[in-house]
């Protein structure tokens, strides 16, 4: 293990490091998502009338929710592809 | 690295030309060119069109606006929304909002967007007024400003993004039928995400002409008040 030169090690931790990240950030979201989800579709069946509304609120507040896990890849697209420790110091 | 910067195709005058920017290009004439020929063969289309983003917008604004004022700014911003987050599904091309710097042009429009129309509705003085009206709030809604633009910015490219990246990683694995599903998801994506676009820009747009509103209500509550 520490006959590993320096650039290998640092990329086999990238790769460990945004794998767990990529998991905790999807994970998160999802859970949230499907909350949300629940909440609208009991408004609707209590209330068939307020679809269309609470239809409109739930795309909009989705894709919000969807944006944090979108913040998690793209952190992890740029260690990822394009590694700052990597590109300054080796 | 090449996965998420655009390449560069050519120098014009010492210029980079990426390939999003060649592909904005294709599908600006491919606008014009449609609009041409609505214009010309199906007027009606065009109506129904406004018609639809004239409701999207009217059901974010405040009662009492007509939507048909922001239409210049909104409506613009979503038909080339629609085409750009689209726009991958054609061989050899890109999307254009697949590159930071195209999503963060057109968040800097819409935060240009709200403070110009919340002048042009109050005036410059009552506009800085309704903006700082509790002072202490001041500092936290400029930091919500940069924020919520950033935030626009990055959504968009991010979404456009990842969904490109899924097709083409796919594509590398499998290159047949699979990548197919995938590409029908990114375009459903990029559909809600200019829809999603339309309807946060109509809301921030909404929230600086709105506050007014508000207060004025307040001021004519408590003359009623006093009165009774």
């Amino acid at each position: 293990m520490w006959e590993l030169d320096p650039s290998t090690l640092i990329t086999v931790l990238t790769i460990l490091g945004s794998t767990i990240g990529i998991v905790l950030g999807c994970i998160v979201p999802a859970i949230m998502e499907g909350i949300a989800v629940q909440k609208a579709l009991d408004g609707i069946t209590r209330q068939p009338d307020a679809a269309n509304d609470l239809r409109t609120t739930l795309l909009i507040s989705m894709a919000l929710l969807e944006s944090t896990a979108i913040y998690a890849l793209l952190v992890i697209l740029v260690i990822l592809f394009a590694n700052p420790v990597l590109d300054r110091f080796f | 690295m090449d996965a998420i910067t655009p390449q560069i195709i050519f120098y014009l005058y010492g210029l980079p030309i990426t390939n999003t920017v060649v592909s904005t290009w294709v599908m600006m004439f491919l606008i014009i060119a449609l609009a041409i020929l609505i214009k010309f063969m199906k007027p009606s289309y065009g109506e129904w069109l406004i018609e639809f983003i004239n409701n999207i917008i009217g059901s974010v604004m405040p009662a009492d606006k007509d939507p048909k004022d922001f239409l210049v700014v909104l409506g613009t911003l979503a038909i080339f929304l629609l085409f750009a987050n689209i726009f991958s599904i054609i061989p050899m091309m890109v999307s254009p909002t697949a590159n930071i710097n195209t999503t963060i042009a057109l968040a800097v429009i819409v935060f240009f967007a709200v403070h110009i129309y919340g002048i042009r509705e109050k005036g410059l003085w009552g506009y800085i007024k309704d903006f700082a009206s509790p002072i202490f709030i001041l500092p936290l809604e400029i930091v919500s400003q940069f924020s919520r633009t950033l935030s626009l910015a990055v959504r968009l490219f991010g979404n456009i993004l990842s969904t490109d990246l899924i097709v083409a990683i796919v594509f590398i694995l499998v290159p047949f039928i699979i990548p197919l599903p995938l590409a029908a998801l990114g375009m459903l994506t990029g559909v809600l995400q200019a829809y999603i676009f339309l309807v946060l820009a109509s809301l921030y747009i909404a929230s600086g002409v709105e506050i007014q509103e508000r207060e004025k209500e307040r001021k004519r509550l408590k003359k009623e008040g006093a009165k009774s």
